[in-house]
């Protein structure tokens, strides 16, 4: 999948995890503090997103993930294993 | 009517026993270790306060333990302890006496074994449920010693012993029993719970070489809380009674308050921690004022302890300095369901000993912990009034107030 693709399912999975936010309003750019989502939901997130993105998020770089665009670079950097 | 404490029984990684307990407490000695009850190599908290050498074919037989969890074995055994410690309480009418007991797993150990049997499709054995209820243990003490009244258990996390304590307070003050056994009981050393603290991000992860220090309530550099397993039991009577039985009193049970945060279902909220030692100390006909030690909660975790201590702060002002604070957790760990019954004896033994054990590892506090938490070493100080708190995931806050008698 191109970047442009994964942006788009990472945005609409996103998009599948917030309330009251549509998924017009969000962008790579998107913080998920600014979109609702504590730190512990983030976390719930990340948990979810290995069973869509078959990713494993693991290690310290897990920790400064804060915006849809961190997602996308991640799991560009760590494509599913085949 | 007032109600005392005239028996204490507890297991605990750092003793058995009150005594042996509270000598290694005032010594600052830690039960911190790397896991040996379970290969935790695949974890990432690897350190416990365990229990170590406990067995219970010295005290149960062979089918009493194919029927028994772990946690409800500590349990008997504490509550035999506790029993022994009062003298017993034959002159009590058999439905007079009532067992409250808090657990926040129960037969956690028996759940986790069971559920990889049925992975496997193995046949379960016949006492798989009566192990694992959470009420397990409070049934084994009331059959056990013949106690017919009252039979409470209370799962509220990590308050789970102070609600039952509170609880046992309630039925004596109602009528509803003239003796309680009361306390707390957790056996939760294990893959699955720890990999679910571990999932929440609240287990410490970066002492796994140097478990010891690992558990270290308000300092700088503390990473979460450290996981424990033990059982605290208190005996409880009304103080006429037992003064007319002739029993050994140590302290009077006070007060007790329960508030709830109903704000976030694990991150702590100041107000209702507030909340739960102002009522503990209005239900105990007292103020703040006259509070000088607080057997905190203080989990070693970053939010936990500041949080907690910005509770203390905005209940006791100014006074919040001079009162004296110390944390088991530092030493043994958090036994969840057991941690405020095991606190609670601590508290007692403070008031009974003019003696405050130490939070250890406090070599440098965290700038926003800045209340006065006995670093490091026991001081002796004569102390009238003692709060132990319980703050549980689910924003449940308990707080209980001993004084001496």
């Amino acid at each position: 999948m191109n970047t442009t693709e994964l942006e788009a399912k990472v945005i609409e999975f996103i998009a599948s995890k917030v309330e009251n936010v549509d998924v017009s309003q969000i962008t790579t750019a998107s913080h998920f503090e600014a979109l609702g989502l504590d730190s512990l939901d983030t976390v719930q997130l990340l948990f979810d997103a290995e069973e869509i993105f078959g990713v494993s998020f693991d290690g310290e770089e897990v920790k400064s993930l804060r915006s849809v665009g961190d997602i996308v670079a991640y799991i560009s950097k760590h494509p599913p294993a085949v | 009517m007032r109600v005392v404490v005239t028996g204490m029984g507890i297991i605990s990684p750092i003793g058995t026993g009150a005594d042996q307990f509270w000598n290694a407490a005032i010594q600052g000695v830690s039960g911190i270790s790397n896991i040996q009850c379970f290969d935790a190599s695949g974890q990432h908290s690897r350190i416990a306060g365990q229990i170590n050498g406990f067995d219970p074919s010295s005290f149960l037989s062979a089918k009493q333990i194919d029927q028994t969890d772990r946690f409800t074995q500590l349990a008997l055994c504490a509550a035999n302890l506790a029993l022994e410690d009062a003298g017993g309480l034959e002159g009590y009418a058999p439905r007079r006496l009532a067992v409250s007991l808090g657990s926040g797993m129960g037969g956690f150990s028996t759940f986790e074994s069971s559920a990889a049997r049925k992975l496997q499709n193995k046949s379960m054995p016949p006492f798989t449920v009566p192990r694992i209820m959470a009420n397990s243990a409070a049934a084994w003490i009331a059959t056990k010693h013949g106690l017919k009244g009252a039979n409470l258990t209370c799962s509220t996390a990590c308050s789970s012993g102070a609600n039952a304590i509170g609880m046992g307070l309630d039925l004596l003050r109602t009528g509803k029993a003239d003796a309680v056994i009361a306390g707390g009981a957790e056996a939760c050393v294990l893959p699955l719970t720890m990999s679910g603290f571990e999932a929440l991000h609240a287990l410490s992860t970066g002492f796994n070489d140097d478990p010891a220090r690992a558990s270290r309530p308000f300092a700088k550099g503390r990473d979460g809380f450290v996981i424990g397993e033990g059982v605290g039991i208190l005996i409880l009577e009304k103080e006429e009674a037992a003064q007319r039985r002739g029993a050994k009193i140590y302290a009077r049970l006070a007060g007790y308050g329960c508030a709830c945060d109903a704000a976030h279902i694990v991150a702590p909220d100041m107000e209702g921690q507030v909340a739960a030692m102002q009522t503990a100390i209005e239900d105990a006909g007292m103020t703040p004022a006259q509070v000088d030690y607080i057997n905190a909660h203080a989990t070693s975790t970053p939010l936990g302890d500041v949080v907690e201590t910005r509770a203390i702060k905005q209940l006791f002002g100014e006074r919040a300095q001079e009162i004296a604070i110390s944390a088991t957790k530092s030493m043994i760990g958090h036994s969840i369901g057991a941690s405020a019954a095991i606190g609670s004896i601590a508290t007692i033994m403070t008031l009974h000993s003019g003696t405050i054990h130490p939070t250890i590892n406090l070599v440098e506090a965290d700038p926003e912990c800045d209340l006065n938490y006995t670093p490091n070493h026991a001081i002796q100080k004569k102390v009238q009034t003692g709060i132990c708190n319980a703050f549980g995931f689910g924003g449940n806050n308990a707080s209980i107030v001993f004084t001496i008698i």
